[in-house]
């Protein structure tokens, strides 16, 4: 069984954020990059469905993202089989999709899991995209996979605490929203080993450009509403104005 | 004589073939573990180390109530190895042996009967030592807790056995006009005098039985020894001559990578070092009574963990060298499973070490600086959580730290560019080292960076220095996390990532000289970047500071303030830095009030060793920081000086919870020295 | 160009979730700005179509396959429906509905899609969306130009006031298409939050935890303050990810939504996500040791002692 993950690269979410002059985008030139943080929850399920089914993980990135070398090679790290740089780019999800169908038209796999959302897809969350595209069937929310002999069951998750487990033949796309455990450490040593015994494959592919439709009028920060106000003293004399708050509403006896 | 030579050859041969059979298993146990570098090197410093730690039982001597005691004996051991010369010398040669050349001096008979009777006093203080302190009644306070007591009251009584039966012997001898010495062998004399109404024929018999106990007692002692904890007394000495020089702190040992892992995850992957570590250790408790962990009811004791690891070692089935019937593993073979199935030496299973064990320890160095024998637990403990860290069996909160410290170069889990955020708000521009050569470049580092409260000294320290018209400068956001803590975690390839980055910035700029506030960061910088490459002077700010005020280029007013100084842990004990901070603390004319634990013997506040990551739960007994902070108050100072940025927020943290807010103030070097400088602004009224 | 707005209603078994009302109230004021109807897509039974009382016309489709939410085929139907009625925009909920639809139907429909939308309005007759992406941290104006579009909108965005209006809409049954005859997936199994749990949306007062709670033994601390105020525990996502409280607890975009008098936060840092759950409150106190932690910026009181100092602080001032 051939899994693959497509992963992105997005803005560090501990950065400040920095607006364009004309005031349309994010600024990205000194951001740092990391893997989208439910593409790692996609990876982590993906070993997770190895481990329990066997299968190969092939993670698969797009060139010009920004330290997509990193991500791969922590895949790799972490247990991924292979990894592979598919060449172009493009911020909004409609490029990103396009590419990756094109790739994987060529190179298809059994099971695509890859994060239900990115921070930034304004555009909309490629797991639906890939799959009209390729015309699979597709889960999003997804919070487990186990996978076997074409078809996977899957668990989707609700709000308010509901779900539902589904059967799904294979091949399928899955967007994961958290895998079954936290995502694995990968230690430096081993990304650092991984790196130097290479490994990324290159592999390039053509595909249209289909334009997203959005007009991107004005990005900018939200403004901040308020602050706490501060409680100050230790935790006795915290504990007392706490108490005092929660009585002045009638919410503690006494 | 024909009854000696035959019963003394049999209880020899006898004891000679158990303890040696012993001695040479354990000795093979210890040959095959992985190679320790750097052992063999140094051989005048290590011939000094024999000297100065065996010989002159230096360590020992620094709690001198079970110290002296101690001293005493092991003089008195060696001493009395003449003794046993002449013991076996009676037994095989001739009743009337003589050692040649000193044989039969006056002073030797002297020597012999005075260390004699004071190994037998030093056995009754030791046995009062250890029913004063004994777990049965003090639990976790006593530094025997876990500790083998019973093992302990055989080798004292076989030690009495042994000075027993050699004065009764040489009681019996002057009877039978035998002994060699004369009236100055006080003790032998004395009791011959109690011995002589018995007649001859009985003092005779006594000789015989006396030597041959003796013997008995020498050999069955030289067989308990091999079999017990306390063959510290072959192996201490050599444990000590292949140890650390100077010693095992500052720097972490250089241990080879385990192929195919780092660290180590059973027991054959430590090197012979650490296994001979695990078998000199004599229970002694010194490390764990010093252990800030173990006070503040952690799991970890480094004594227990040396002797698990040693009970691992020696367990039935071994594969290292085999029980008899066993064939050897040689290193570097597979793993084989141990009869419990555990092949983890961090494994789940409670024989072995736990990782909560690992975890709790904040490398502060108290037990190596306390053992006796040398015994180097931090880098243990450092080694064996570098294979949890490379199977990831690592706290969330752990993993995130290294994560973001991995992508944006610190420990803050904020963006790298932030770093020199602190220095807007000053009046003036710092110079970038980068870009201009300055003499002095200012190593910040994670903690006085990025944490608000510590950024405000930051800006103090830059104010007093450009006032006094220091050349410094600073890296900016070229600088990352300097790794000392990461690569006591264990994480390290990180750590190597680190430091690879600041060298690279290091190589860039221009400067002749590094200071840091950081006690970690200046441990790092001058004991493990010099293998990278580093190869200028690193000061601690202290240092620093010291030099400029003693230049006159900071004028002061005395403060005339009552303080206490609070040793950092990687500035006194890893380092050996104590003087600098106090000669400041003289400059600014404080009183200093010395802390019972003080300089080398300094109480770890609790957050090295990646601690400060690590989320502890609710706590049911005092955190080390609590601890200290009430040895100071206790002391009616007003003021708890610090010279660390994790010191001043771990302590300032402890008095508020200690409720001691209104008694001590936690205030840094640099807030007294500023002060110093500009009386107008008054500290706050404690 | 087609000026009517469609909306999905959301069902779960018989209600209808308040997201469908927002989006309805939304779609009435764009619909009426453009001349056009406020539609909403109902799959499965009917019955709920009373409950549509503010829509213009309420488009439905029944079929077995429709009778629990099932990813494909609700694609499918919602496609159809598209293609029959040529709305100039469908509006969608973020929630897991919309994350399978919307962006699918953007390549399949053929339409810009404006995700994560907290506003939406016209410019000279061209919809507006106001996104919140980037972790809350950036806003968009986007603007929807074109023969059609979608945006799907965050919960709890717009006010369903009008969107309960009174009103007596046009039902239009469509048969449903053949390609809902066949499904490469199948639903096997709802399951339900547990049932006899507690239900914080109901709460006075709710007792929260984070991650800053380090374990699952420690939750037994913050359990016995929880019990001394008589008020339930409830906790971020990554305690119930964990499993150290049932996912009832949950309060966040994924879980639920609470609107109590009064929020205490343990060690929880403030992600958007969960946020969205609870900013809502009406006094918020939040205990987090880095003071720079984004819940500060929601709460009404907030102190940086460490929880495991002050929740036994407040326990015990409790039991006197």
């Amino acid at each position: 069984m051939r899994i693959v993950v497509p992963l992105k690269a997005v803005p560090d979410l501990v950065e400040e954020i920095e607006f364009t002059p004309e005031g349309t985008g994010i600024d990205r030139e000194y951001l740092k990059f990391v893997l989208n943080e439910w593409d790692d929850q996609a990876l982590e399920e993906a070993l997770l469905v190895k481990e329990a089914s066997g299968g190969e993980v092939a993670a698969v990135g797009l060139a010009d993202d920004p330290d997509i070398d990193q991500a791969l090679y922590t895949a790799l790290a972490k247990g991924a089989d292979s990894a592979v740089k598919v060449s172009g780019g493009g911020e909004d999800t409609h490029t990103r999709a396009a590419l990756l169908a094109a790739y994987l038209k060529r190179s298809p796999a059994d099971l695509i899991l890859t994060g239900v959302q990115a921070p930034d897809d304004l555009d909309g969350q490629l797991p639906p995209m890939l799959a009209a595209r390729l015309g699979l069937p597709h889960v999003s929310v997804v919070i487990a996979v186990e996978a076997a002999d074409g078809s996977a069951r899957v668990r989707q998750e609700f709000s308010g605490g509901r779900s539902q487990q589904l059967d799904v033949t294979l091949p399928a796309v899955v967007g994961v929203q958290a895998a079954r455990q936290a995502p694995r450490y990968a230690p430096i040593t081993r990304i650092r080993q991984v790196m130097q015994a290479g490994g990324v494959q290159e592999v390039t592919v053509q595909a249209g450009s289909p334009q997203p439709g959005l007009t991107i009028r004005r990005m900018y920060a939200p403004e901040k509403t308020g602050h706490a106000e501060m409680l100050e003293g230790g935790a006795d004399a915290v504990a007392d104005q706490v108490i005092e708050l929660l009585r002045s509403r009638g919410l503690v006896k006494g | 004589m024909l009854i000696r030579v035959v019963l003394g050859a049999a209880i020899t041969l006898t004891g000679l073939a158990f303890a040696g059979w012993r001695l040479l298993w354990l000795a093979r146990l210890v040959r095959s573990g992985a190679p320790a570098p750097g052992r063999r090197s140094g051989a005048f410093r290590r011939l000094a180390a024999e000297l100065v730690e065996v010989l002159g039982q230096r360590k020992l001597l620094k709690r001198w109530r079970s110290g002296l005691p101690h001293a005493l004996v092991f003089w008195g051991f060696i001493i009395l190895l003449f003794t046993i010369v002449e013991a076996f010398g009676d037994t095989f040669a001739s009743k009337t042996f003589a050692i040649p050349a000193i044989g039969h001096s006056a002073p030797l008979g002297f020597i012999e009967d005075l260390f004699t009777v004071v190994v037998l006093v030093g056995v009754i203080v030791f046995s009062v030592t250890r029913l004063a302190e004994s777990p049965a009644r003090r639990g976790r306070k006593s530094r025997f807790y876990g500790s083998h007591t019973r093992a302990a009251w055989i080798t004292l009584t076989m030690i009495a056995a042994v000075m027993i039966t050699l004065l009764g012997y040489r009681a019996a001898q002057v009877n039978t006009g035998n002994f060699p010495y004369g009236p100055a062998a006080f003790a032998s004399h004395g009791l011959g005098h109690l011995l002589h109404p018995l007649g001859a024929s009985v003092n005779t018999g006594l000789e015989t039985f006396f030597l041959l106990a003796n013997i008995a007692a020498v050999m069955g002692f030289l067989v308990f020894v091999a079999y017990s904890k306390h063959l510290h007394i072959f192996l201490a000495p050599l444990n000590v001559a292949f140890s650390r020089r100077p010693r095992a702190l500052g720097a972490l040992a250089d241990l080879p990578a385990t192929p195919g892992a780092p660290g180590a995850g059973q027991i054959e992957q430590l090197s012979w070092k650490q296994l001979l570590d695990t078998l000199t250790c004599t229970e002694c408790g010194r490390c764990q009574a010093a252990c800030p962990a173990w006070n503040s009811s952690k799991p970890l004791s480094p004594k227990l963990l040396i002797m698990d690891l040693r009970d691992h070692l020696l367990a039935p089935g071994a594969r290292l060298a085999g029980s008899p019937g066993q064939p050897a593993a040689a290193h570097g073979d597979p793993p084989s499973e141990s009869p419990a199935g555990v092949t983890d030496l961090a494994a789940q299973a409670p024989d072995v070490i736990s990782p909560e064990i690992l975890w709790s320890c904040t490398t502060c160095g108290a037990c190596v600086e306390q053992c006796p024998v040398d015994i180097e637990h931090v880098d243990t403990i450092v080694h064996l959580r570098r294979r949890l860290v490379d199977e990831g069996r690592i706290e969330p909160g752990v993993q995130q730290v290294l994560q973001a410290d991995a992508q944006q170069g610190n420990s803050f889990g904020k963006s790298g560019r932030m770093r020199a955020r602190w220095t807007r708000e000053l009046g003036f521009a710092i110079p970038d080292a980068r870009r201009e050569p300055v003499r002095y470049l200012w190593f910040v580092g994670d903690f006085a960076s990025f944490d608000e409260r510590l950024q405000v000294l930051s800006r103090q320290l830059a104010y007093i220095l450009h006032e006094a018209h220091a050349d410094f400068g600073l890296l900016f956001e070229g600088e990352h996390d300097d790794g000392n803590d990461v690569r006591r975690v264990g994480e390290e390839g990180l750590f190597q990532m680190l430091a690879e980055h600041n060298m690279e910035a290091f190589r860039k700029a221009s400067f002749q000289e590094i200071f840091t506030t950081d006690p970690h960061s200046f441990n790092t910088l001058r004991n493990e970047y010099p293998s990278y490459g580093l190869d200028k002077p690193v000061l601690h700010y202290s240092q620093l500071l010291e030099r400029l005020l003693g230049d006159g280029a900071i004028p002061v007013e005395p403060l005339g303030l009552k303080v206490t100084y609070h040793d950092p842990c990687y500035l006194a004990r890893h380092n050996r830095l104590t003087d600098p901070p106090r000669q400041v603390l003289r400059s600014l004319g404080c009183e200093l009030v010395e802390m019972p634990r003080h300089g080398l013997n300094t109480y770890c506040c609790g957050a090295g060793g990646g601690r400060i990551w690590m989320t502890d739960g609710p706590q049911d007994s005092e955190r080390p920081s609590e601890n200290r902070i009430r040895e100071a108050v206790a002391l009616g100072v007003n003021y708890f000086v610090v010279a660390c940025p994790k010191d001043f927020v771990m302590y300032t943290d402890a008095a508020k919870t200690t409720g001691n807010e209104e008694h001590i103030q936690v205030i840094d070097l640099i807030q007294l020295v500023d002060q110093a400088r500009r009386p107008a602004t008054a500290l706050r009224a404690v | 160009m087609g000026n009517d707005v469609l909306v999905l209603a959301e069902r779960v078994g018989k209600q209808l979730q308040d997201s469908t009302y927002e989006l309805l109230a939304k779609a009435r004021e764009l619909a009426q700005a453009w001349g056009g109807n406020a539609d909403v897509a109902l799959f499965g039974p009917a019955d709920l179509a009373d409950q549509l009382t503010a829509a213009d016309t309420v488009v439905s489709i029944d079929h077995p396959a429709l009778s629990d939410y099932m990813p494909e085929a609700y694609e499918k139907a919602l496609l159809h429906v598209l293609r029959e009625r040529s709305p100039r925009l469908l509006l969608l909920s973020n929630a897991t509905a919309g994350l399978d639809q919307g962006a699918a139907l953007s390549v399949l429909w053929d339409a810009p899609l404006a995700a994560y939308a907290v506003g939406l309005s016209l410019d000279d007759g061209v919809p507006v969306a106001t996104c919140q992406v980037l972790g809350g941290k950036v806003l968009a104006e986007v603007a929807l130009e074109g023969e059609r579009a979608i945006c799907t909108v965050i919960g709890g965005s717009f006010s369903s006031a009008t969107g309960q209006a009174a009103g007596s809409p046009e039902v239009v049954h469509i048969p449903p298409p053949p390609e809902l005859d066949t499904a490469r997936m199948s639903v096997q199994q709802v399951f339900e939050p547990e049932a006899g749990d507690v239900d914080i949306t109901t709460a006075d007062l709710l007792v929260s935890v984070g991650r800053g709670i380090g374990s699952k033994d420690d939750l037994e601390l913050v359990q016995e303050l929880a019990d001394a105020l008589g008020a339930p525990l409830s906790s971020s996502r990554p305690i119930t990810d964990s499993g150290w409280l049932p996912k009832t607890r949950q309060v966040g975009k994924s879980g639920l939504k609470v609107k109590p008098k009064a929020y205490l936060a343990f060690g929880i840092s403030g992600a958007p996500e969960h946020l969205e759950g609870m900013r809502g409150a009406d006094l918020i106190i939040a205990c987090n040791t880095d003071p720079g932690a984004p819940i500060f910026d929601v709460a009404h009181y907030g102190a940086t002692v460490d929880l495991f100092d002050l929740v036994p602080a407040l326990t015990g001032r409790l039991r006197r």
